[in-house]
């Protein structure tokens, strides 16, 4: 990264190509759409290249800053787009929009700790994991989850915290992800 | 009340979870009160590590392939815009403000050649994957579109303007390429574009520009038209 920072476009086009696949996959899990998930992608990937300095190491893997950068601005792409199309993109099992040959290769791309991160997700209480997921995917706030769910904002972070914390507790490879 | 709250001794720690889900408001004063307060650092931080596995659950797709070259045709385009502004880019000027800059020397470079656009630069590059070097030529732009980005990128007899952070054209217009040999009116081409929601687009440029003085973009009726009804919005100005 520090290459990256200097203007160094080799050292970019390495960063490009370890992280487009799962910067692309997130921003289309939480779109639901290809082209907007494509603007996201390439928005984020360009702001990586201008704020390389501000990467810190120190912080997190490579991984962990670019997907960051992607959530951030599929969050604000959702927050521009209606409410129906974030209910749509925050629903579970977008699985079948993809088409098949669009997929990579799964053992090429699945490995012990995501299979652990899913299963430990879908093993959350069903009121917890929809929280974690209206929020992180579907970029609501706190607040339009209180009033989809009907329920007080106080009861919605309370959820958020403890689906949060149980995953921690079941999650102790987590350091390897994105390494 | 959990266990966790009871020991953080920090009533606001209850955002933490939404802090790193993304969920409060952007305007929200967590992020302030961060700044000051050691309990909910951390727990930010240890939350913070959870959520950035978060992604791992996702059902992998392959990025598209356009996509890669689009963004990389954009950072070799910056890449070599910083090399030929050189290392004074990153000095600060004799007669600087004592305001000390907030950014980075990179970003003090970019924003030395953003400042630039206005000019014409001609950089040529190396053409990865062919032994044709790429003519890369910097477009003037319009104030009206002040913050646009664009370069016409020619390699072999082939051309392609390649423009981001561009507004999209008006409600029932589209973006028209002409080509002007300075004595005659500008000849319209068949290319068209828009640009995506982040301004970003490309478009091949048809026919030879042996001649050419200038590759101008102007804002016209979708079908484009067979004469400028508009002022140009992108001006490239090309060497013999």
């Amino acid at each position: 990264m520090q290459l990256v920072a200097a203007g160094d476009a080799n050292a970019f086009e390495i960063v490009l190509e370890r992280h487009a696949d799962a910067a692309f996959s997130l921003a289309y899990r939480m779109c639901g759409r290809r082209s907007v998930a494509e603007d996201v992608a390439q928005e984020s990937f360009l702001a990586l290249w201008r704020s390389g300095a501000r990467y810190d190491r120190t912080r997190g893997s490579v991984r962990s800053w670019t997907l960051g950068i992607v959530h951030n601005r599929a969050i604000d792409a959702l927050r521009r787009s209606s409410v129906h199309d974030r209910r749509r993109a925050s629903a579970e099992g977008l699985e079948e929009d993809i088409e098949a040959p669009e997929r990579t290769d799964s053992q090429a791309i699945a490995n012990a700790v995501s299979d652990e991160i899913r299963v430990a997700l879908g093993g959350l209480p069903a009121e917890q994991r929809r929280v974690i997921e209206l929020a992180y995917f579907g970029g609501f706030t706190h607040t339009e989850i209180a009033s989809m769910l009907d329920a007080p904002i106080g009861t919605v972070k309370g959820r958020m915290r403890l689906g949060l914390e149980k995953l921690r507790g079941h999650l102790h490879d987590w350091e390897a992800v994105g390494a | 009340m959990s266990s966790r709250e009871e020991n953080t001794g920090c009533e606001q720690s209850v955002d933490a979870a939404p802090y790193v889900l993304g969920a409060l408001d952007r305007d929200d004063s967590f992020r302030a009160h961060l700044d000051g307060c050691a309990t909910c650092r951390a727990e930010v931080s240890e939350l913070q590590l959870v959520v950035d596995t978060l992604p791992a659950t996702v059902p992998p797709v392959l990025a598209p392939r356009a996509l890669r070259e689009r963004v990389l045709a954009t950072v070799r385009s910056e890449a070599e815009l910083l090399r030929a502004a050189g290392h004074q880019t990153d000095e600060p000027p004799k007669l600087a403000s004592r305001r000390r800059s907030r950014r980075g020397p990179f970003m003090t470079a970019w924003v030395a050649i953003a400042a630039s656009v206005a000019l014409v630069a001609v950089i040529v590059l190396n053409n990865v994957g062919s032994t044709a070097p790429v003519r890369v030529t910097v477009a003037q732009v319009a104030p009206s579109i002040s913050g646009a980005q664009a370069s016409l990128r020619q390699a072999d007899s082939r051309a392609e303007l390649v423009v981001s952070d561009m507004p999209q054209p008006p409600l029932g217009k589209i973006y028209e390429v002409w080509l002007s040999r300075g004595s005659t009116s500008p000849q319209p081409t068949d290319a068209l574009f828009s640009v995506t929601g982040s301004g970003s687009g490309s478009v091949n440029v048809p026919g030879n520009l042996h001649g050419v003085k200038e590759v101008m973009v102007t804002s016209e009726p979708l079908g484009g038209s067979s004469r400028p009804t508009s002022s140009p919005v992108l001006r490239v100005v090309l060497r013999a």
